[in-house]
């Protein structure tokens, strides 16, 4: 328990960083914050009054002190209240769900796909080692590994779509929209894991209890599949937690690469329009969403293996 | 038995300082490619040549030229100090500062260290991508402020590596040995830590630096990074998009570049990371 307390604890000094730091930025970044504003509400206007500049800035709090807005700020957040897109006068919140069930399809379908993909290829890599499968998988894993995404999409885009007409290469919606996206995201993922879940796979078959499981007359398959599998499963459990952050950053770029809706096309569009509010927002999210989905891991992890929950103990 | 706390691993006669020669000598090679990219190619990386637009490879423009007929080839090898040099150097600061956040952290009480490890882990919290996208939308898409952002994020796996590791040495006998003798713990630091920690950073830097390359190019594709008409290899995968349909080579090469220079640096990575396990068993 304290370990699981203790683990909270760090869990809300992060969050709380998190948004400090964020904040900071958004702070200390230069332009009149009420200009920004305006231009964004009025876009087709020049000149704005001074009158109204000084209500946005008093509407804002935008004359006092650091400590304040930040306080403003954050007192709104745990009122539900995440500001208003400059941009659209959209609350910034159903700007957010709109978008995030795309994103939260292209993340799993790819995950699911890359992991499925690996298991497949490493599996066949430990069970005929030294074979051409198995170097087939090292070479998969590197060449993914190095692959930049967005290079893969237009090679795609200009193969399967343009020249073979099979699939569209832009927009989000159907299913055949996400084929292309959800396959360029899938190799990195199936690069990364076949490498670890291999190496994992192999680490367990050098246990020494495999080879008492074979004198005990254990078919291979079922020590494969009642041994060595779940030695794997855990430790590529906590890589994925680790491949998080790489993930969401290549759903960023495929999203903005096949113009999809989604976060990243949101993150994309509202930066380059200053939307501010929904930026501060969506970075708030992504660092959000990666610390708590890695404790979620960790708190997996210790559920699929015991000798784990002792660990947080030690310093 | 007496010999037991003698185990101190010699780190000179290890096959690293062999390899790290290697290392030295690829980079050498590529930097005498820039000397050749800049004096020897008979085209300028910027000058157009209208007359010459989009042409395929051939003998004069092994790579073709882009739509305002800029040699392809010539720009991929001025490239090589924006995507691998900016990469590099970005990588290079996070080894740095991570290395000594780390190590103050494993040097400090437990309060400073509680304080300086959350604050890792709240920069941590920032994937790369993201904040330099914010970055880039607070102030402006430039090559500057793109280090910059990428610098502020770099540091933190340098920290927590550096940290873990100089945790796990001070139980080591050589360590104790040495504080046994009197050693000042400044002493020990520079004279047993920072030796035995500097490896695995090495292959970490590595990674990072690998990873920076896709982050640089990435960001400068979706135009929030170096800006065209710089002969960075993403900006000129973003400024040759539109006429990828009609030349494919334009996108091709940039592309090429960055894959075969990660899978490079990833490999040396990986013959770094078999030396130390190597060293680590012998």
């Amino acid at each position: 328990m304290r370990t699981l307390g203790l683990r909270l604890f760090g869990l809300i000094v992060v969050v709380a960083g998190i948004s400090l730091i964020t904040f900071a930025l958004n702070h200390v970044a230069p332009g009149d914050k009420a200009m920004i504003i305006a231009h964004a509400k009025y876009p087709d206007t020049i000149s704005f009054p001074p009158e109204l500049l000084q209500d946005i800035r008093d509407e804002f709090h935008l004359e006092k002190p650091f400590v304040v807005q930040y306080f403003h700020w954050i007192s709104d957040i745990t009122k539900g209240d995440f500001g208003v897109s400059y941009a659209s006068g959209v609350p910034v919140w159903d700007i957010f769900l709109a978008g995030l069930g795309e994103t939260v399809t292209l993340t799993l379908s790819s995950l699911g796909l890359g992991l499925a993909g690996a298991f497949v290829l490493a599996t066949l890599a430990v069970r005929y080692p030294g074979t051409a499968i198995d170097r087939l998988a090292i070479v998969v894993a590197s060449i993914g590994a190095a692959m930049p995404g967005y290079w893969l999409a237009l090679l795609l885009i200009l193969g399967v779509s343009v020249h073979l007409g099979w699939l569209p290469a832009y927009g989000a919606g159907t299913l055949a929209q996400l084929v292309l996206p959800s396959l360029t995201l899938a190799l990195w993922v199936m690069a990364s894991q076949t490498r670890l879940l291999r190496s994992f796979m192999l680490d367990a078959y050098n246990q020494p209890f495999i080879e008492t499981l074979r004198l005990r007359g254990i078919s291979e398959r079922e020590i494969f599949f009642s041994h060595v599998v779940p030695h794997a499963r855990i430790s590529a459990l906590t890589m994925i937690g680790l491949d998080l952050a790489a993930l969401l950053e290549g759903a960023i770029i495929i999203e903005l690469t096949f113009a999809r809706s989604g976060l990243g096309s949101l993150l994309g569009g509202s930066v380059l329009s200053r939307d501010l509010p929904v930026m501060m927002f969506l970075v708030m999210f992504f660092a959000t969403a990666y610390v708590v989905i890695n404790t979620l891991i960790d708190g997996l992890q210790a559920i699929a293996d015991p000798r784990t929950r002792t660990l947080g103990v030690r310093r | 038995m007496t010999l037991a706390v003698f185990d101190m691993p010699s780190p000179r006669k290890s096959p690293l300082i062999q390899f790290a020669g290697w290392v030295g000598i690829a980079l050498v090679f590529l930097a005498a490619l820039f000397v050749i990219a800049l004096w020897l190619t008979p085209y300028d990386p910027a000058q157009a040549d209208f007359r010459n637009r989009l042409s395929a490879p051939d003998a004069t423009n092994w790579f073709g030229s882009d739509h305002l007929g800029r040699d392809i080839a010539t720009r991929l090898l001025h490239g090589i100090v924006w995507s691998l040099g900016l990469s590099f150097a970005i990588a290079t600061v996070g080894l740095l500062v991570g290395t000594m956040v780390g190590l103050v952290a494993a040097r400090s009480g437990r309060v400073a260290d509680f304080a300086l490890m959350r604050t890792t882990d709240s920069f941590f919290a920032f994937p790369e991508l993201v904040a330099a996208v914010a970055f880039a939308g607070l102030f402006g898409p430039s090559t500057t402020n793109l280090v910059i952002a990428l610098c502020i994020v770099s540091w933190m796996k340098f920290a927590r590596l550096a940290r873990s590791l100089a945790h796990g040495l001070d139980e080591r006998d050589f360590v104790i040995q040495a504080r046994l003798n009197g050693l000042s713990p400044r002493l020990i630091l520079w004279r047993h830590i920072l030796p035995n920690v500097v490896p695995s950073l090495l292959v970490l830097w590595t990674n990072a630096w690998s990873r920076t390359i896709l982050s640089v190019s990435a960001l400068s594709f979706l135009g929030f990074g170096v800006q065209p008409p710089t002969a960075e290899w993403g900006a000129m995968l973003l400024d040759g998009k539109p006429y990828m349909q009609t030349a494919p080579h334009i996108m091709i090469f940039p592309g090429l570049a960055v894959l075969v220079s990660v899978l490079a640096i990833n490999l040396v990575g990986d013959r770094l990371r078999d030396l130390l396990a190597a060293r680590d068993t012998n």
